[in-house]
């Protein structure tokens, strides 16, 4: 056996086992690019494959169901979001505090969220039943008034019943993911602010403001992207009505579809992608700069 | 780590792209049927039972999926526009809602070859509603199968009638009258004994078929012609322009004088029903006899008690009262406005003709009779045959004798069968919004009336 013929066999050794890795590299990874072609770029391809006609967007902006579904979309957002995010970061120093009593209500105040969104949501549209919901016939029975609020078929009503459902169905969430953020900051900085002298309010603003500030804005965006699809809350509650006036761009594209316009459902949800787009861009961004801080 | 065996792996490849492409071959000899489920498990029974004949009898696998009727709409729109349908499909809106459409767009496979030599044991106006125009050939020919029929029904509680100082010889006979007794009269008495309840139950919301069927049905009161028989809009002639101002104002009066309940412009297909059964209303019209139907379903049902059973028979056989619209403003009869629900064979189906083997062994007078009469009742049969049995003429059962008279003294059809766009003014529900506009939005019938119009004549013109 000569030297050269030595050292060429661990060579040609090294690259099959390369090969190997890399053939099995390949075949777990498989599945999961296949869940992928199958599950997220067929339907999303087919999907602006439907949408790709510019006489569907004629159509559909001509339609006055969906500028009123598009301003719905937009108040529906600025207000659930925005208080669904000031009172959890409230309530978040609320259930910061470590007292017994108060974890079991943490417990409690948890159960919206967990539970399933199809017979809670539907719970409240039997119990906003004009005639025959429980607050109107307690009403009628306790006060002999038997026309009740109009909770579903007077349009604002049903509108902002519907954003009052998603703000109790996410708000646990988004109260949980701000308390774990308050409960990373050190205690020592309290002590410090405490011995400076430090009102609540100061050190709310000194120490647990700036500490929470950037959870605080990505879970804004996290919830405006969530809140943008939230369907359940406005079809399980009010089904769009009455007479269309509380449909947003979520429960849009059901209303074509059984209408037979499939290709004006799509379009519907292309058309919130601008929104849709830029917001996640931002979301993997700060996701990315947290990492790299 | 193993080396791998490249050998190896290449033969199981194969192996598994042999079997995927054996899977075609194994589904030519299964057919894929899409139908609305049953209200009552009779009809399920029947549907069963008459897959499992078929299956026995061709060797031929029926892969069933029964669905609620809005989901078997939906699924079956997305279905056709993926281009991966059903070989048939029964869904019991899509007579209102597609069939018409499919046909003129090519959708619909061309069954006249299977109605063709059955046609005479149809009713024909049954079998009208499935003759249609293809848009592509320019040629009409029957594009669906008739299954069973449907028209509108007045129901009313007895007991609460009488709860109210009234007997059925008090109820006016004419129409405006008809509606004032039971808004302001049963209603009346009956709040004046502290009960919450509505005289009539109105469908008023954009969300259920149950409105434009009862709408159209008031429509017809007020002879309304909003088609020729040549499918072209006369809706806007003066004539029947102000015809269907008369109607949206006496329709939307019901609710804008507080004599249905405030939630039905939020009610889909079931509430009416819902309101009915719980007693918040007194009086409701419904397109099927489902209404009594359910007591009678109850009255056998054993996960009941024997007191809610005997209650349930009670209900049926003396409470509930299945009666006819009063006279027209004019005097007149009102038409009864029909429907023909309509299964229908995919021109996208893999298994054609398996398809039309089963549609046919389905149209046999012993398989199709004891589905549409496990309904109980809440379907009208389409053959002649069908309609001539005890079940509807011995007279015995009250609803159903309200029923087969009804049919037999002549039905109207829809709009859509005479243009098939009219299946999109349905879908959008044109008529709910127009009186929708008055209850909600405060306009004028007129104004209403003149938006439903141009509307209409956008999608349908």
């Amino acid at each position: 056996m000569t030297a050269t013929t030595v050292h060429a066999i661990p060579a040609a050794a090294r690259r099959s086992h390369r090969r190997t890795w890399t053939i099995w590299g390949a075949i777990l990874l498989a599945p999961y690019v296949a869940v992928l072609l199958v599950l997220v770029a067929y339907p999303v391809g087919y999907g602006l494959y439907l949408g790709a006609n510019p006489a569907s967007y004629r159509r559909l902006f001509a339609d006055p169901i969906f500028l009123t579904a598009a301003v719905n979309t937009i108040l529906f957002l600025l207000i659930a979001v925005n208080v669904k995010m000031v009172i959890a970061l409230g309530l978040s120093g609320f259930f910061a505090v470590p007292r017994w009593w108060i974890r079991l209500l943490l417990v409690l105040f948890i159960l919206p969220w967990a539970v399933p969104s199809i017979p809670t949501i539907l719970s409240f549209r039997v119990m906003l039943n004009p005639e025959t919901g429980l607050i109107n016939q307690q009403l009628f029975q306790l006060f002999d008034i038997f026309e009740g609020p109009p909770w579903l078929t007077d349009p604002w009503l049903a509108f902002f019943g519907a954003v009052v459902v998603h703000i109790w169905k996410s708000l646990p969430f988004w109260t949980l993911i701000l308390l774990t953020g308050r409960l990373a900051i050190a205690r020592d900085l309290y002590e410090a602010a405490s011995v400076d002298g430090a009102s609540r309010w100061q050190r709310f603003r000194f120490v647990t403001w700036p500490s929470v500030a950037a959870l605080y804005v990505t879970s804004v965006i996290l919830s405006t992207i969530w809140t943008l699809g939230d369907f359940n809350s406005v079809y399980l509650l009010t089904g769009g009505g009455p007479n269309d006036s509380t449909q947003v761009l979520a429960t849009l594209g059901i209303r074509y579809l059984r209408n037979n316009a499939l290709d004006l459902g799509v379009a519907s949800i292309i058309v919130a992608m601008p929104l849709v787009l830029p917001l996640v861009f931002v979301m993997v961004k700060r996701l990315s700069k947290g990492g790299e801080a | 780590m193993p080396k791998i065996d490249l050998r190896s792996l290449s033969a199981g490849c194969a192996l598994a792209l042999v079997l995927a492409a054996a899977l075609p071959a194994q589904a030519e000899d299964t057919l894929t049927v899409w139908f609305t489920k049953g209200f009552y498990k009779g009809e399920d029974d029947a549907l069963l039972a008459l897959i499992d004949r078929y299956q026995k009898s061709t060797g031929v696998k029926v892969e069933l999926s029964l669905y609620s009727t809005e989901d078997c709409i939906v699924k079956s729109v997305a279905a056709v526009e993926a281009g991966t349908p059903p070989d048939v499909g029964y869904c019991t809106t899509y007579d209102f809602r597609t069939t018409g459409q499919w046909a003129y767009e090519g959708k619909l496979e061309d069954v006249s070859d299977v109605i063709n030599p059955i046609k005479d044991q149809f009713q024909p106006d049954a079998l009208a509603t499935t003759f249609l125009m293809n848009g592509k050939t320019g040629q009409k020919a029957y594009y669906a199968f008739p299954i069973e029929r449907q028209t509108m029904h007045i129901f009313y509680w007895k007991d609460m009638l009488q709860d109210a100082g009234f007997s059925e010889a008090d109820i006016p006979g004419t129409w405006n009258e008809y509606w004032d007794f039971w808004c302001d009269k049963v209603q009346g008495a009956l709040r004046a004994k502290g009960k919450r309840i509505y005289g009539i139950g109105q469908p008023m919301s954009v969300a259920a078929s149950d409105t434009f069927f009862s709408f159209l049905t008031w429509a017809n009161a007020y002879n309304v012609k909003i088609v020729d028989e040549s499918g072209k809009i006369v809706l806007d002639q003066p004539e029947n322009r102000a015809a269907m101002i008369e109607a949206v104002k006496s329709y939307s009066s019901i609710f804008t004088r507080g004599c249905t309940p405030p939630s039905s412009v939020n009610w889909l297909d079931t509430d009416n029903n819902v309101n009915f059964h719980n007693k918040t209303t007194v009086l409701t019209d419904n397109a099927t006899i489902s209404i009594p139907g359910k007591h009678l379903d109850d009255s056998t049902n054993p996960s009941l008690t024997e007191e809610q059973r005997a209650q349930a028979k009670k209900n049926y056989e003396e409470n509930i009262r299945t009666a006819y619209f009063p006279k027209k403003p004019d005097g007149g009869t009102l038409p009864n406005l029909a429907a023909t629900k309509t299964a229908v064979i995919f021109a996208d189906s893999k298994n054609k003709a398996q398809a039309k083997e089963f549609m046919a062994f389905m149209m046999k007078d012993e398989n199709l009779t004891p589905f549409v009469e496990g309904s109980v009742g809440r379907w009208y049969p389409v053959t002649k045959s069908g309609a001539a049995r005890p079940f509807w003429t011995d007279g015995t059962d009250p609803h159903r004798a309200v029923v087969s008279k009804q049919f037999t003294g002549g039905t109207v059809p829809f709009p859509f069968v005479y243009n098939y766009h009219f299946t999109t003014v349905n879908a959008e529900n044109v008529w709910a919004k127009a009186l929708n506009r008055v209850v909600q939005d405060g306009v004028s019938p007129d104004q209403a009336v003149d938006e439903m119009i141009a509307r209409i004549k956008e999608i349908a013109g």
